[in-house]
């Protein structure tokens, strides 16, 4: 890690910071409904038919939009396919990268407010999300200028190893982090020389269109980024696309499962062997041993649960207690989870705002009734809208559906365990292993336990969301990914092709240097 | 030799006073105890050995969660098994061992909990304010008096809050009732300009009287905490008890600030009880804090705020927390600029004297003789200005100073001894290791002690 640092957070704290922000939101409102174009070779076309919305206050408008059409989608495809981005030098797209950092920077409280209104995500996690975004270009465009492994050489011969663009890529992004998951897809793609065709999630694409208009406006040329709002019909056509030589894509494991399937489904006039990078949910698990220091424990475990309405990937949703704890850790935690105030985003005084849709509380509700009867705690929640009740569960029964499948909202279970090797084999029973967490004093116990869980991400102590670029490099193992590692250098590997050259140095007896 | 002649500067008229004053301390300090001077000599043995010191630290912190003697055993072998074997001690070299180690597990930690409670003796004066009303009377005999804290876990649901809030309740009764039989004390200057001072001194932690401290969003602390705080003033109030409101990390300032500046303007509490705040000259900002509550309703009531001036224990959190997010770290960078805005803000509270009641909390030397020096070179009477000291870390510095007719006040922290020691480790010891552990100052020569912050 040379140059790089992370950007830093806005100091919510201070008060006149958070009046900026409320300004920035008038603003932001003033301009509402946003229109989003299709933008295919710079060609902005707008339309109507579908709208996002305010997840907190449904009935605002925050965009309106229309699906590309197959049309826009095949010129996107070809112009994608010819664009002459991948003959340009790494350097001048690195510099394309940080000049968007640049342009996120300075219209940031712009864009957190942005997330907050279309998202339904809080002031402070909407900023970070912003910083998230300007460190994955910042990162990307510093390690892709050093991506290099050295070769062995010998005598008579030179070897080099070269990174060679691979074509077209595919980028679906979800609605959790409207901003900063599509910002580390895209970019990584487009500075390793793969031009981009990007679907936003459609509950955000307003959000996905102002990033691919600052990719834009710093000199990202129109051939080498499309904008192709649309529903999931749109992201199949893109994965069984034969010009697509990468998919990128962020969501559930059913259609990270689909999109598997149908990659490769197509063989005749197909040039490349479809490359995947997928990242796809868990169902994350937190282990409390019994010298846990619940004062500690209890906030981390509330944040990482309710944090945003449970809905990151990254969102603890089991908690395995040690039974000597067990008991103290349900009434400490039972009292801090009645405390939690729901409400919208945009108020600094919410701690869990709205689902993101109404599909979103229909299925959260399905969940939440096979937890009947077993509620621990319930907060308040305002009725109506798309507000769900945060609650803690607890003896669920072991083959309850709650316990393996993915809730993605403010549902939190907690069961007792004898000892830590059966938190382990409960765990590895799952098939997801994404984000784990551990709390423990015993630095043995800690030891064994990382060595014995799977996850991709493990959090000693601490809340388990919140992965920060260049610190804690984030991804799955097992169901919950194809292995990559966001915000990390080696995340690049994934969108180039290795070409290896090896010249004859020796002529006539006499090595050239 | 001071810096100013160093740097060519005249002398600062008040100097010479400085260095006099701190002889007359030093020379009246008493020996310590043998109990104290034992684990005084185990901590300072500390301070060289970082990674022995955070082994032991860590373990006093996770005791208390630990079932019975082999747990706790197992703990502090795998705690000091993470220090470097030079640094260990024989007896805990021999735990720390393999393969000798697991054996000595049992006996290892069956001596561990009589060792931290008589460190915990040390900093706590009881399990609960009626187990320590002797140590408070014999203070009080010498000529010291007591704030109160009362320890406990850290508060996350509103049961918790209620349960501090009640205990704090009752300690103002009783302490009410303990010390109204207690004879006076020319010492204490139990008057100052202002008029009587409380026997009976509280002081509460905002963050045990809510968990909903948001930065981002301190309204929503306040409002809670103001509404368990309100039955602590009244009850102060009737029975004419001082309550102090402690300062803790910076992100929960603002909450607190708000929470007393509405209460205290309150119609109730405009005639009583005394109460007080924390100023921290480790922040950056400490001097516009102060000047913030000066100008604020705190200061226009009929009782004067008792504005506590300290260093701050939470160095370490604060400039780690702004370290992770990229902030500019709202405290100081140096023990020297610390202790130079501890000086300049000492001197605003002294001036400010006929509006506020100044009390100087430290434990060093320098920062204290020039506080009283400064003090003398106005024209103030000594009784106008309090002097405060952390119970276990300022105990022969009490001493010294009520020996030699100074208003003394010692922090005195109550609480079961050893979950309380842990969480006196944790909010207390690890937070103020790098800006210098307080006993540092004692093994340090004088004339160096008494230079002026650089």
């Amino acid at each position: 890690m040379s140059g790089f640092r992370n950007h830093p957070l806005l100091e919510l704290r201070r008060a006149d910071e958070r009046e900026e922000l409320r300004a920035a939101m008038a603003g932001l409102d003033r301009e509402l409904p946003l229109r989003v174009p299709v933008v295919v070779s710079g060609r902005r076309t707008g339309g109507e038919g579908q709208t996002s919305i305010d997840p907190c206050a449904p009935e605002r408008i925050v965009a309106r939009w229309r699906a590309a059409t197959e049309e826009e989608i095949g010129r996107a495809l070809a112009a994608a396919e010819a664009s002459a981005w991948p003959r340009t030098a790494i350097a001048e797209r690195a510099a394309a990268l940080e000049r968007t950092a640049g342009l996120l920077d300075r219209d940031r409280r712009r864009l957190a407010a942005l997330i907050v209104r279309e998202a339904g995500k809080p002031w402070a996690e909407s900023d970070a999300e912003v910083c998230e975004a300007i460190d994955f270009l910042r990162l990307y465009a510093e390690a892709a200028r050093e991506l290099d492994e050295d070769l062995l050489q010998a005598p008579g011969e030179r070897n080099e190893l070269r990174l060679v663009p691979r074509g077209p890529a595919a980028v679906i992004s979800p609605w959790n982090f409207p901003l900063s998951i599509p910002a580390g897809m895209v970019s990584a793609a487009l500075v390793m020389g793969s031009p981009v065709v990007f679907k936003p999630a459609e509950q955000t694409p307003a959000t996905g269109a102002a990033f691919v208009e600052a990719l834009l406006g710093s000199g990202v040329p129109t051939d080498a980024l499309h904008l192709l709002p649309g529903d999931a019909a749109v992201g199949r056509r893109l994965v069984g696309a034969p010009e697509v030589a990468t998919i990128a894509f962020t969501g559930s494991l059913a259609v990270g499962l689909e999109i598997h399937r149908r990659a490769y489904e197509r063989t005749e006039g197909v040039h490349y062997l479809k490359r995947i990078v997928a990242e796809l949910g868990g169902k994350n698990c937190v282990i409390v041993d019994s010298d846990a220091d619940l004062d500690e424990t209890v906030p981390e475990i509330v944040r990482s649960a309710y944090g945003y309405a449970g809905q990151k990937c990254s969102a603890a949703a089991r908690l395995l207690a040690h039974r000597r704890i067990h008991a103290r850790l349900c009434e400490r935690l039972a009292g801090a989870v009645e405390l939690l105030r729901v409400g919208p985003a945009e108020d600094f005084t919410t701690d869990v705002p709205a689902l993101i849709d109404a599909d979103a509380v229909t299925k959260v509700r399905g969940y939440a009734g096979l937890c009947q009867g077993r509620e621990l705690a319930r907060a308040d929640a305002p009725t109506g809208g798309q507000y769900f009740v945060p609650t803690l569960a607890g003896d669920l029964p072991e083959d309850s559906p709650v316990l393996r499948e993915e809730v993605f909202g403010p549902l939190l279970t907690v069961e007792a365990v004898r000892d830590l090797d059966e938190a382990v084999r409960r765990i590895r029973s799952l098939p997801q292993a994404l984000t784990g967490g551990i709390f423990s004093r015993h630095p043995e116990h800690v030891e064994r336990l990382v060595r014995e869980l799977t996850a991709g991400n493990l959090y000693v102590n601490r809340h388990i969301t919140g992965a920060v670029v260049g610190r804690q490099p984030f991804g799955g193992n097992g169901l919950s990914g194809t292995g990559a590692r966001t915000g990390s250098r080696r995340y690049l590997w994934r969108f180039t092709d290795d070409q290896v050259i090896c010249e004859n140095t020796l002529r006539h007896g006499l090595e050239l240097s | 030799m001071g810096n100013s002649e160093r740097d060519g500067g005249p002398p600062d008229p008040i100097d010479a006073r400085i260095r006099e004053i701190a002889h007359e301390i030093r020379v009246a300090e008493p020996r310590l105890p043998f109990r104290d001077r034992l684990s005084d000599a185990a901590l300072t043995h500390l301070e060289g050995r970082r990674e022995l010191r955070a082994a032991l630290l860590r373990f006093v912190d996770a005791a208390p969660a630990c079932h019975g003697p082999r747990e706790r055993g197992a703990h502090l072998r795998a705690y000091l098994r993470q220090a470097p074997r030079e640094q260990l001690p024989l007896p805990l070299r021999a735990l720390a061992a393999d393969p000798l180690g697991p054996a000595l597990v049992p006996l290892g930690g069956a001596a561990t909990r009589p060792a931290i409670r008589l460190l915990a003796h040390r900093f706590i004066a009881g399990r609960d304010a009626p187990a320590a009303r002797s140590v408070l009377r014999r203070a009080w005999d010498r000529g010291e008096a007591f704030t109160l804290d009362l320890l406990g876990e850290a508060t996350v649901t509103a049961g918790e809050c209620d349960a501090y809030r009640d205990r704090c309740l009752a300690a103002l009764d009783y302490l009410t009732e303990l010390s109204a039989g207690w004879p006076a004390h020319p010492l204490l200057a139990e008057a100052d300009r202002h008029g009587p001072l409380a026997r009976v001194n509280l002081s509460v932690k905002l963050t045990a009287l809510t968990p909903l401290l948001r930065a981002e969003a301190p309204e929503r602390g306040a409002s809670e905490a103001a509404a368990r705080l309100r039955p602590l003033l009244r009850r102060a109030r009737d029975l004419g008890a001082h309550l102090h409101l402690d300062m803790e990390w910076v992100d929960t300032r603002e909450t607190l600030l708000s929470a007393v500046e509405a209460l205290l303007a309150e119609e109730e509490f405009r005639s009583g009880p005394s109460a007080g705040i924390v100023v921290q000259a480790y922040l950056r900002d400490a001097g516009e804090t102060l000047e913030r509550v000066i100008d604020s309703p705190v200061c226009a009531r009929q009782v004067p705020l008792t504005v506590r001036l300290v260093k701050g224990a939470y160095w370490e959190h604060e400039s780690a927390e702004a370290g992770q997010v990229g902030w500019e770290p709202p405290v100081w960078a140096t023990k020297g600029d610390t202790d130079r805005c501890f000086e300049a803000l000492t001197r605003r509270l002294i001036e400010l004297g006929d509006r506020v009641r100044p009390a100087i909390a430290s434990h060093n030397l320098r920062s204290l003789s020039h506080a009283i020096a400064y003090h003398e070179s106005r024209g103030g009477h000594r009784a106008d200005i309090e002097l405060q000291v952390l119970r276990g870390l300022g105990d022969s510095l009490a001493r010294a100073l009520a020996a030699t007719a100074h208003r003394v006040r010692v922090y005195t922290p109550v609480g079961d001894l050893v979950a309380g020691m842990a969480y006196l480790v944790r909010r207390l010891l690890e937070n103020s290791s790098s800006q210098g552990f307080l006993l540092q100052e004692r093994s340090r020569p004088l004339e160096e002690l008494l230079e002026p912050p650089r």
